[in-house]
């Protein structure tokens, strides 16, 4: 009797001590090493494990002692609920001579398997041994349970942190994105966030345009990497895709080159690059939050690149915008700004450039007291180039008509001179004529324009001779003039193509017939009123339509 | 716009970079800067003082996975001294403890180069 309450009165200080001891402590390996010693104290065994169950009931080693390391069997498969039946295990039970397997509970469940192995003594566990360490085991629950919490705690503390420091990236980055910057800085900030946050030292930015991609920085070889690239269709992809996850083909190709993960940069849903990414140093796959912390980084920095392609954009139509407003200028200055008076006849024009600048061109200019040198022109192309050709044209003409030869001659040289000072195909439909108020004589000579009319008494005379288009080769064979006796009430039309061509809104031309039918039908007592008529007839034939080329006429009435 | 300050003085063949401030996203290309032009002078050895350095985003982190690479290669490093406990706990949150020497005092790092 006295030997059997000492007995008691030892197992219970024991067990208060115990109790005591791992409470003490959140330590998990601290609380198992001390429930495995008590064990082997108590009962005189030298072996002994815990394996500790997680969530799903898979059981993981987490403690052992004197137990043969065997290598060779690693209880991956090893469940809470079939470890009784388990082979492998109960070959492992047998192996390191493991006598006693009792379960770990908890209020609900079971937490865990303590394995002992056979007492030095020789002796079999009896019932009140294994009551005992039942006893040991619901006081180790507690702290075992306990520690675990914590340990889930920490973890998820540390995910916390780790989403903070995510977050806080992401507003580092978009802070830095919402100014303007060079497509190249913010390829480079967003690598530099990458690497730095996940630990890859290998990255590649892509971005799709129409071209098909460009890489704008790449830590892979950039010639591989392109060769690779220009096999896959982009746009399909439009999630997130583990490169080692897939069958993709595409996807298998990348991998060899170590790409680990495709990121797709979206706006809109619509794929508008990529971001490649190779193995994490530190090893391990990516999980689900890196892969959406990179797919917000994405996002952001897709915006800011269209952003700045954008305004690269707009830049260069700013550019584009200033040249035609220069080229524009230049037009107005060189057509004349008054048109010389004369006593027989009676000069009128009108030049409207259109939107993009053409090259239309008149003038009148006085050679003596009795001449009047009148002309229209169309310089081939748009825009500043146009513009020069026709201000090159302008001199010319300014310097020839000061020469004093006969319009023949003058027509010769300043074929010349424009052939000479014309580059890439440029050429000028032209028509000069000298109006001569003393004979009432009209000579002129045609290089490759429009014929202009000449309307007497409701009949259309065309003026076509000359010869070849301006610039296009020097002067060859001389050019051809006409000279014609006017009278009272002709009207001479010189016009450009931007009349007889102007749309309306069923894409259909002016047309010459038009403007000859009319020009029959004109009667009018002066120049201007002439020239308003074909004016209002054109604008109200092609409506709101937008013109397209620029429209010029120059209208003599002779009295 | 919190300030950022790098410079980078000698310590016989070690060059020290001491960063001063906010790291972030703004300022990593002046850090940038600052290795690049030891690379150019072909000092390989390194060791960041992050005494006066307040705050390092991902992107300051980037950085130096960037360059450390390079400095390996050429018998080099980069290793940190003197961070502040937050900093270094974000050093740590990203698993940079793995790869890279932390030092309580700039002058254990440079002993450890001299070893």
């Amino acid at each position: 009797m006295q030997t059997d309450h000492k007995i008691v009165l030892r197992n219970l200080s024991a067990l208060v001590d115990f109790s005591n001891l791992i409470n003490s402590s959140l330590d998990i390996e601290f609380i198992l090493n001390n429930l495995l010693l008590t064990c082997f104290g108590k009962f005189h065994t030298s072996r002994g494990a815990v394996y500790l169950a997680d969530k799903s009931g898979a059981l993981r080693l987490s403690a052992e002692k004197g137990i043969k390391k065997t290598h060779d069997y690693i209880p991956l498969e090893l469940n809470i609920h079939s470890y009784k039946t388990d082979k492998e295990f109960i070959n492992y039970l047998k192996e390191n001579k493991i006598v006693l397997v009792q379960e770990i509970n908890s209020d609900k469940d079971i937490i865990g398997l303590i394995l002992l192995g056979g007492r030095l003594t020789g002796e079999e566990y009896s019932e009140d041994d294994k009551d005992f360490l039942q006893t040991f085991l619901n006081i180790s629950a507690t702290a075992i349970q306990n520690s675990t919490s914590v340990l889930e705690l920490v973890d998820l503390n540390k995910n916390l942190d780790t989403k903070v420091q995510q977050l806080s990236t992401l507003f580092d980055l978009s802070k830095e994105f919402s100014a303007i910057l060079e497509i190249s800085q913010v390829s480079k900030l967003l690598g530099y966030s990458i690497i730095g946050q996940l630990l890859v030292s290998k990255y590649a930015v892509v971005i799709i345009n129409e071209a098909g991609f460009e890489v704008l920085d790449s830590k892979f070889p950039k010639d591989i990497l392109k060769r690779t690239l220009s096999d896959l269709d982009f746009l399909t992809l439009n999630s997130p895709i583990s490169c080692d996850e897939t069958e993709d083909k595409n996807c298998q190709k990348l991998s060899e080159i170590g790409i680990e993960l495709i990121v797709p940069m979206q706006i809109k849903q619509n794929t508008k690059g990529l971001i490649l990414l190779g193995k994490r140093i530190v090893g391990g796959s990516f999980s689900k939050s890196d892969i959406e912390f990179v797919s917000s980084l994405g996002s952001l920095a897709i915006i800011s690149i269209e952003n700045s392609l954008l305004f690269e954009e707009a830049l260069e139509k700013q550019r584009l915008e200033k040249d035609l407003e220069l080229a524009k200028k230049i037009q107005q200055n060189l057509l004349p700004s008054k048109l010389p008076k004369m006593k027989n006849f009676e000069i009128a024009a009108y030049n409207q450039a259109a939107k993009q600048v053409g090259g239309d061109y008149y003038d009148a200019i006085r050679l003596d007291d009795n001449r009047v040198l009148i002309s229209i022109g169309d310089v081939s192309g748009k825009g500043a180039q146009a513009a020069l050709l026709m201000a090159n044209l302008q001199a010319f003409q300014k310097s020839i008509s000061k020469l004093n030869n006969d319009l023949i001659d003058a027509s010769n040289l300043l074929n010349d001179l424009v052939s000479e000072n014309t580059t890439d195909g440029r050429f000028i439909t032209f028509f000069w004529g000298i109006l001569n108020d003393e004979t009432k004589q009209f000579e002129s000579v045609n290089m490759g324009h429009n014929p202009p009319l000449l309307i007497r008494n409701s009949k259309i005379q065309k003026l076509k001779l000359g010869g070849m288009i301006l610039g296009v080769m020097p002067t060859l064979t001389p050019y051809k003039s006409e000279v014609h006796e006017l009278q009272k009430d002709d009207i001479l039309i010189l016009f450009t193509d931007g009349i007889t061509e102007a749309m309306n809104s069923s894409n259909q031309e002016y047309s010459d017939e038009r403007l000859e039918k009319l020009a029959t039908e004109l009667n009018v007592d002066n120049a201007d009123e002439a020239l308003k008529i074909i004016l209002d007839d054109v604008k109200k034939f092609t409506g709101s339509t937008e013109q397209s080329d620029d429209i010029t006429i120059l209208v003599v009435k002779v009295n | 716009m919190a300030d950022f300050k790098v410079s980078s003085r000698e310590q016989g063949q070690v060059r020290i970079i001491d960063v001063r401030g906010y790291l972030d996203a703004h300022t990593a290309p002046e850090l940038e800067n600052e290795f690049n032009k030891l690379i150019d002078n072909e000092q390989f050895k390194v060791v960041v003082n992050f005494n006066d350095l307040n705050y390092i985003s991902s992107a300051g982190l980037g950085v130096f996975m960037a360059y450390v690479e390079t400095m390996r290669e050429h018998n080099g490093d980069i290793k940190f001294s003197n961070l502040k406990d937050d900093v270094y706990n974000i050093f740590d949150l990203l698993g940079f403890p793995v790869l890279y020497e932390f030092y309580d005092k700039e002058e254990d790092a440079i002993v450890k180069y001299n070893q």
